[in-house]
């Protein structure tokens, strides 16, 4: 801790009991299962409304992807260039697009690409990034210098660049990849060069933490090094890595649309959020008919926000001081 | 700490020979011939084509043409384009402009992002996090390839306060909207980890006990809040210069700057190895420092943080 | 503009709190002659090769390479051709061609302009050891391969001086056009100097054209001054033209409006659907020489060189409705084609024979694709390969294969590539399983430049592998008929057999665009869709 210079007024201070360290350590320590933190955080998550919000809107966009026919007829890919940038009307709630796309059925069905890269990744990057960056600001000395300098590696060379020249490599060995393979490629790119991302931050955190007391009188108390880094470590080392996984989760889905602009992100026969808003791009200029960019735009920000709330509602959960 | 320092430095190699030999053997398995790609739609003689991989290097194995590009690049020539310029001339000339410009645009997410974070931490569920909860998810949402044209639009040729393009006129106010739009991703970053620092950090013991002894808020929130917040900020700052120097491959090209990241992308499209190579070399140089640093910092920033 | 605009801007981004007040009007093409000196500035884009002739193959470059030097002929803005160097070029037998040079020319480093300038500077750009990217053009010269490379070492045996100002050229075999395709700037000749350092010559020619490079910026700018002793067809009506360089035409769009940039050659696509109205430049479009095809390479199964084959590729033809397309995708910047060519080539021939094959007709298509069925199933997807990283590709690729997916009732969807180079090897190499996107942009203004490169057996562009013998013999007839009127008519008949066959299908001709900023005069599209730089003033 910081050594404070003595305050006045010191003398008076009492330190209420919810302060005391020492409930959560004796808490923790011997008797308990490792899970009782996570079981803690779950209880208090069960009374936050903004988790139920977002956890309902979650879910929304899931069933969308699972099931995008319960939502519209139309097929998105049919097309009739006479439709072409036809406004919103009954039947069309969200208008055409240029080459005569129904919207409301592209964004229907456009969740599923964008949302499984999206979620993929982060999913990949958010458990390889935490494990690595974990261990190696836990133990240190020279695997946190294998782990470190292995994760420079990859992420010294920018995610943009890196995407594009891996994409296109694996256009070369595997090409024709169809749907999935479209959306597989695009995820193991964006993966194998983003995971030192959440490695860095981490690392960063378990440094940070591993030197507070509360560890300091775990390990004091007898718990192993494994049993320590995951039961007190990780859970306090998650909010920066929840907040930047969820921010990285828009960013994916984003980089999707980018590398699709750039014509090496999904094919174009792939019905995704991406690809649309790529296309909606010319619209920009004249401002008309900004309905083609602002509906896919619009899904995407809504799944990153309810991605945004459920980590802040977790963090808040995992955060043993700020539980009411 | 000196030795700390020599030790990083030494372990810098293995990651640029690691991260020059990824980027090379990618290149490599990049689909198309930049010898056809040269003669366009017109065919290539097979005297003209050995000629020209001759002079490229193109017809040895890959491992010889790292091996060759190693060599090269210790004595600082990173060889030619297929225009015939000195690619280390190429980087001379883009290196600086985007290095100013990430440098801005750090700057301004930086600030900005710390500032609205703290202050969206502090008053956590008022309109003012509401806001700037918006604000990010309006910045992650709309790719850079429609937000930054839309701006340019908008302050570029309607409105008329900066000028559209940049070009030639490199200055701080040409750049300032290029660096704006290039750092408004990283920012929306910024301000989330900073506010959910804060957040954290408001509950924690020794900001509690500061409080408690009577320390008056704003001395506790500068001092204990905000300084303790800045770890993760840090971290990601750190290693975002690479990435802002990626991300201007689009933001240079809507903005016309002749920059690192256009000059990368234009010689990926053209298939020109040894232009893309040399420049993903120099980011992961800068790369590496920048995280030595980041790393540096964390000892000024957490005094319990110690480098044997 | 319009402060509706605006208004629709900040709504759909939610930016909020901009506060706005007048927006700035027109700001016209102010500046440029504020010291008397009239410097048109262009959009450009940096060269990607030194700026030797025979060495520049794309538009970067080309503007440049174009506005330096002067050939033997020159081209008119409507593509017909005029002698500039040249006094004469003559022949007995379209074989052996005697050209006779003006005397009196000179390059900017004040030595003549000499039957060995070039001589000298096409057995350069024919020589393998040099890799000259334009080596093609030497291709119809004695004592090349196919590809235009010298046979027998550094110089070609059809190439032979006569005197100071007087040369003689030997073709493989007789091409009545020959005069016609000298002003491409593969022909352009080079000055002494050039051969003791190629290398330093092409960062700063020494030329013989109506301009001379002042300073090349690498990534920024050419800047080019008149060249006084110019005496040729082009004489410049500005005092310099400035190339900046883009990499993004939105940018440069974006400055055309500011006035910083004068005249540009394109429209990206963003502004396609509004040049046309906006008041802040002034467009131009007019009918262009780029065409658009989509060429189905026989070895695909099912599009063999047979009945089904044939059937198929007129359905295909059949089911595009192209109007539809350039109506919508392209604004009508574009004009659906007629035939294998363009309106604009001094050979056209209005109504080519089997041309209403390229004609709209959905129950026809379908019955067609039925008659196929009937001979062989088609099962699978019928695919459509582009390059993504041209601009506007990716939208009528879409379009076009969405409508043979709903006419035709069989799957069709789009296939990218990222970057030409990729797509390019895959074509060359016949590798791509596709069919794929083609187009032309001719060398010289001739029917003939369409098609015998891209159709003639065994020749160089010739991608789909076509071979009918019909065609070749109808090629040779054109290239060897006394005038141009009976030379038309070898072309129709070529082109007839082409409409049977299709072994590329004719979309649409691209317009000639080009816009220009306010108060700029004299902008006009010539015949290679480019604005005749030298014309503009302000």
């Amino acid at each position: 801790m910081h050594n404070h210079t003595p305050q006045p007024g010191q003398e008076r201070f009492v330190a209420p009991a919810i302060d005391t360290e020492l409930p959560t350590a004796v808490d923790v320590d011997t008797s308990h299962p490792p899970e009782s933190q996570w079981k803690q955080a779950w209880k208090s998550l069960r009374s936050n409304w903004i988790f139920w919000f977002s956890a309902i809107l979650l879910l929304l966009v899931l069933v969308v992807v699972c099931f995008p026919t319960l939502f519209t007829s139309v097929d998105p890919r049919s097309a009739d260039l006479s439709n072409s940038l036809g406004k919103p009307q009954p039947g069309h709630i969200f208008g055409f697009d240029r080459q005569g796309y129904d919207v409301f059925a592209r964004t229907i069905h456009g969740a599923r690409a964008s949302v499984i890269i999206g979620l993929l990744t982060t999913l990949i990057v958010t458990i390889v990034g935490l494990l690595t960056g974990a261990i190696a600001g836990f133990f240190g000395g020279w695997v946190d210098t294998i782990i470190s300098r292995a994760a420079d590696i990859f992420f010294a060379i920018p995610l943009l660049l890196a995407a594009i020249v891996g994409l296109s490599a694996l256009n070369n060995v595997w090409p024709n990849r169809g749907y999935w393979g479209g959306v597989s490629a695009v995820v193991i790119a964006l993966a194998v060069f983003g995971w030192p991302q959440i490695t860095r931050i981490a690392r960063g955190a378990v440094m940070e933490i591993k030197n507070l007391e509360f560890v300091d009188a775990a390990r004091s108390l007898g718990a192993s090094k494994w049993r320590n880094l995951f039961t007190h470590i990780i859970p306090n080392a998650l909010p920066p890595v929840i907040v930047t996984a969820t921010v990285s989760l828009g960013v994916y889905i984003v980089a999707e649309a980018t590398l699709s602009f750039l014509g090496i992100g999904l094919p174009p026969s792939v019905v995704s959020w991406g690809n649309d808003i790529a296309a909606a791009q010319p619209q920009v200029r004249s401002g008309d008919n900004l309905h083609v960019l602002f509906f896919p735009a619009g899904a995407l920000a809504m799944t990153v926000l309810s991605f945004m709330l459920l980590g802040d509602a977790v963090r808040d959960a995992l955060d043993p001081k700020a539980r009411k | 700490m000196w030795r700390y320092i020599v030790r990083r430095l030494l372990q810098t190699i293995p990651v640029i020979l690691g991260a020059t030999l990824l980027i090379y053997a990618l290149v490599f398995l990049q689909p198309g011939d930049p010898i056809v790609a040269l003669f366009g739609e017109k065919p290539v003689s097979e005297a003209a084509r050995a000629q020209l991989e001759a002079q490229y290097n193109l017809d040895k194995p890959f491992i010889v043409q790292w091996l060759l590009f190693l060599k090269g690049a210790l004595v600082g020539d990173f060889g030619t384009s297929y225009s015939g310029q000195p690619v280390s001339d190429l980087i001379a000339r883009s290196l600086p402009v985007t290095f100013q410009l990430a440098f801005m645009a750090m700057i301004i997410e930086a600030i900005l992002g710390v500032v609205a974070g703290f202050y969206a931490g502090l008053r956590r569920g008022h309109i003012f996090d509401s806001t700037m909860l918006v604000v990010s998810l309006v910045v992650i949402a709309i790719p850079i390839f429609v937000l930054g044209f839309a701006l340019q639009l908008i302050f570029g040729v309607q409105l008329q306060w900066v000028p559209p393009t940049v070009g030639s006129a490199t200055t701080f106010t040409n750049l300032l909207l290029p660096a704006v739009v290039l750092g408004l991703v990283s920012f929306a970053y910024v301000l989330r980890l900073t506010r959910t620092s804060v957040i954290e950090n408001l509950t924690a013991d020794h900001v509690r006990t500061a409080r408690a002894h009577g320390v008056p808020d704003g001395v506790v929130n500068r001092r204990h809040v905000l300084r303790n917040s800045l770890i993760p900020v840090v971290t990601f700052l750190g290693a975002d210069l690479g990435a802002l120097m990626a991300g201007a491959v689009v933001t240079e090209g809507i903005f016309n700057i002749n920059g690192i990241g256009n000059l990368a992308y234009q010689a990926i499209l053209r298939g020109e190895n040894p232009t893309v190579v040399s420049v993903v070399t120099i980011m992961v140089l800068i790369y590496v420092v920048a995280s030595l640093l980041v790393d540096l910092l964390y000892a000024a920033l957490d005094p319990r943080i110690r480098y044997a | 503009m319009q402060p509706k605009r605006i208004l629709k801007y900040v709504g759909a981004l939610s930016v909020a709190a901009l506060a706005f007040t007048a927006c700035g009007g027109g700001d016209d093409a102010a500046g440029g002659s504020a010291d008397g000196e009239m410097v048109i500035n262009a959009h450009g884009t940096e060269p990607q090769n030194p700026l030797v002739p025979t060495n520049t193959n794309e538009v970067g470059g080309g503007h440049i390479v174009d506005a330096i030097f002067a050939g033997l002929v020159s081209y008119a803005t409507d593509g017909s051709t005029e002698m500039e160097v040249a006094e004469s070029i003559e022949s007995e037998d379209n074989l052996t061609w005697t050209i006779k040079l003006k005397d009196g020319w000179t390059f900017s480093d004040g030595t003549p302009v000499t039957a060995n300038s070039f001589v000298d500077a096409w057995n350069y750009g024919a020589n393998p050891d040099n890799a000259q990217l334009n080596a093609y053009f030497f291709n119809p010269i004695e004592g090349t391969d196919e590809e235009g490379n010298s046979t027998d070492g550094e110089t070609l045996s059809g190439l032979e001086v006569v005197d100071d100002l007087t040369f003689e050229v030997t073709l493989k075999e007789p091409a009545s056009d020959f005069p016609d395709r000298l002003g491409y700037s593969a022909y352009f000749p080079l000055p002494e100097v050039a051969f003791e350092d190629m290398e330093a010559f092409g960062e700063k020619p020494v030329s013989n054209g109506p301009y001379v490079l002042e300073e090349w910026n690498h990534d920024v700018e050419a800047v080019l001054s008149t060249n006084p002793d110019y005496e040729g067809n082009r004489t410049p009506q500005n005092d310099g033209l400035i190339f900046k360089f883009y990499t993004d035409p939105d940018a440069a769009y974006t400055d055309v409006q500011s006035g910083v940039v004068d005249v540009m050659d394109q429209v990206p696509p963003s502004a396609i659907s509004t040049f046309q109205d906006d008041d802040s430049i002034q467009a131009f479009a007019e009918p262009g020489s780029v065409n658009g095809t989509i060429t189905i390479p026989s070895r695909l199964e099912h599009f063999g060189d047979d009945e089904e084959g044939q059937l198929r590729r007129q359905a295909i033809s059949k089911a595009i409705d192209r109007e539809a397309v350039t109506s919508t995708i392209f604004d009508d910047t574009y004009t659906p084609a007629t035939d294998f060519s363009s309106p604009l080539m001094p050979d056209f021939t209005e109504d080519v024979e089997g041309a209403d094959v390229l004609e709209f007709d959905a129950d026809e298509a379908k019955e067609l694709w039925a008659q196929a069925d009937e001979i062989n199933e088609f099962t699978g997807s019928f695919e459509l390969s582009y390059n993504a990283d041209g601009a506007g590709n990716r939208e009528w690729v879409e379009a076009v294969t969405n409508q043979i997916r709903e006419n035709l009732e069989i799957e069709a969807e789009p296939n990218a590539f990222a970057a030409f180079a990729e797509f390019r090897e895959l074509i060359t190499n016949r590798e791509l399983d596709t069919a794929f996107r083609t187009g032309w942009q001719p060398d010289y203004p001739s029917v003939y430049n369409y098609i015998a490169p891209t159709f003639g057996t065994g020749a160089g562009a010739n991608d789909g592998d076509y071979s009918n013998p019909d065609f070749d013999q109808a090629l040779r007839e054109a290239a060897a008929a006394e005038d141009d009127a009976t030379r038309a008519e070898h072309l129709a008949d070529a082109q007839a057999i082409l409409m049977e066959d299709l072994p590329a299908i004719p979309l649409w001709n691209r317009d000639a665009i080009a816009i220009a900023a306010q108060g700029v005069e004299g902008v006009q599209v010539n015949w290679q869709n480019q604005p005749e730089y030298y014309l503009v003033t302000k």
